[in-house]
């Protein structure tokens, strides 16, 4: 495993030395297909906690700062496209290619709510106040659920005219961004169900991200990382990175923001002056999936090669299970209840 | 400046992959314990069987168990197991967690055992006469 070296003493603060750190990630394994999708849940009471959707069908809920497995959701008869928790992490839905959408408690490992469709159904959000489900899919309109009343037929609202890959609630949950294989992202009025504004792309926007504090919209195609104002859709900025992108994630503090695709590679840039800081090789596979923590201390990333890797913001520090060790201590007798990866792993 | 030194960052263990048994969702950690109390889920509060009518029927199904095991004492009792099992024997006591009965006079494919246990998992149903 490889990294760029990375000068430490202004980010850690406490070390007086320069020291060149070598990132470890975190390897999750478990999943037996490609990792497609990700998503944390704030930060509750007993920590924070990461769901992944996988092509096996099987989607894992994990402790967000370990990345220790804490149960499977079981259920599914079919490739999990999407996956998500609620604030206090305490309900899950995920969406997948046997036409459903399922709700799930998050603390018992349940499976509460299943939402039948009439294809594949890509993306699932829930409503802030964990009321409401959207989804989006195959068959390219959007459905709004009450999860009080669920055997209420769904709010559709329809306009696309390809698969929806992506949709989320925003603007306090009374819009919803829509992006679809159409090249088309598109602002929904949730009321009047009438879009509001659209932004159309040369090619298919291969992921967004809706940041709520700041009304940040991080939007992925080809190469290029944008950034646009969630409410007017103006464009903020974009970044070119060295190979086709199909995930970003920007940072909770606005000062980095890291994306994967193709190559295998993160990318960790500087969101103000867009300068790549870092990258890390690591993964075996094309990276379908990357966010950030919601305390930023940490990204995770989902891979083709099925696997999710837990990557530290600030390389060094201790958090989670990394510890950071001086080099003097390392070569001590005191290092040896410290777990120390093999120095290089060839590929 | 350390020069070329790369110090890689050291972990404490690697993240706990899945458990193959099980799908997990551990009902003794603490965030199960706190966010779901009993077992009846919060669903069927609204059908108005309460926590205390579950706790009062709980218990008589408790009481009418532990007199059926002091019924049974002394008693030859026809064990119904997995796997096809049926063995006759004189029932003599449970353990505390009903995870071992106490038996005598065991009537097995291989003969009559004297004093044995019964491992209370693998029994499904036992009947005797009163």
């Amino acid at each position: 495993m490889e990294a760029l070296d990375m000068r430490v003493n202004t980010i850690m603060g406490k070390l007086p030395v320069s020291m060149a750190m070598r990132q470890t990630p975190l390897t999750c394994s478990g999943h037996t297909r490609p990792v497609v999708d990700l998503a944390f849940s704030g930060i509750t009471p007993y920590g924070y906690f990461l769901i992944s959707a996988c092509k096996d069908g099987k989607p894992m809920l994990r402790q967000g700062d370990t990345g220790d497995w804490i149960g499977t959701f079981l259920g599914h008869k079919g490739a999990v496209w999407g996956a998500t928790l609620n604030k206090e992490a305490t309900k899950a839905a995920t969406a997948a290619a046997d036409f459903t959408a399922k709700v799930w408690d998050a603390v018992t490992g349940d499976d509460i709510l299943t939402l039948a469709h009439k294809h594949i159904v890509k993306s699932v959000n829930f409503t802030q106040d964990s009321t409401c489900l959207l989804t989006g899919g195959n068959d390219k309109v959007l459905r709004i659920y009450d999860l009080g009343k669920p055997e209420a037929d769904p709010l559709e609202i329809a306009g696309h005219t390809s698969a929806i890959k992506k949709a989320l609630w925003c603007n306090n949950d009374q819009q919803i961004l829509s992006a679809a294989d159409d090249k088309t992202i598109r602002l929904w009025d949730k009321n009047t169900k009438e879009v509001v504004n659209t932004l159309s792309f040369e090619t298919s926007v291969s992921s967004m991200e809706y940041i709520p504090d700041g009304e940040i919209l991080v939007i992925t195609y080809g190469r290029t990382i944008a950034f646009y104002n969630a409410h007017s859709l103006d464009l903020i900025k974009t970044v070119d990175a060295p190979a086709s992108i199909h995930s970003a994630s920007l940072h909770p503090d606005k000062d980095f923001f890291v994306a994967g695709g193709d190559d295998f590679k993160l990318y960790k840039y500087d969101y103000t002056t867009k300068e790549e800081m870092e990258s890390y090789k690591g993964h075996f596979g094309p990276i379908h999936c990357v966010r950030f923590s919601p305390d930023g201390e940490l990204y995770a990333s989902g891979s083709e090669d099925g696997t999710l890797r837990l990557w530290q913001t600030a390389v060094g520090k201790t958090y989670g299970l990394w510890k950071c060790v001086l080099p003097e201590e390392l070569s001590s007798e005191n290092s040896e209840a410290l777990y120390c990866p093999p120095a290089e792993i060839k590929a | 400046m350390r020069g070329n030194m790369k110090t890689p960052v050291s972990v404490l263990r690697l993240p706990r992959g899945p458990d193959p048994n099980s799908r997990g969702f551990d009902p003794n950690s603490p965030r199960f314990i706190a966010l779901c109390p009993t077992t009846l889920s919060s669903s069927s509060s609204s059908s108005g069987v309460g926590d205390e009518e579950e706790q009062r029927l709980r218990s008589d199904l408790r009481e009418r168990f532990l007199r059926t095991l002091l019924l049974m004492t002394d008693k030859r009792v026809e064990f119904n197991m997995h796997e096809k099992v049926r063995v006759r024997a004189r029932f003599g006591a449970s353990d505390i967690d009903v995870l071992n009965f106490q038996v005598c006079d065991l009537e097995t494919p291989l003969g009559v055992q004297k004093e044995a246990l019964l491992r209370c998992q693998d029994v499904i149903s036992c009947s005797f006469e009163l």
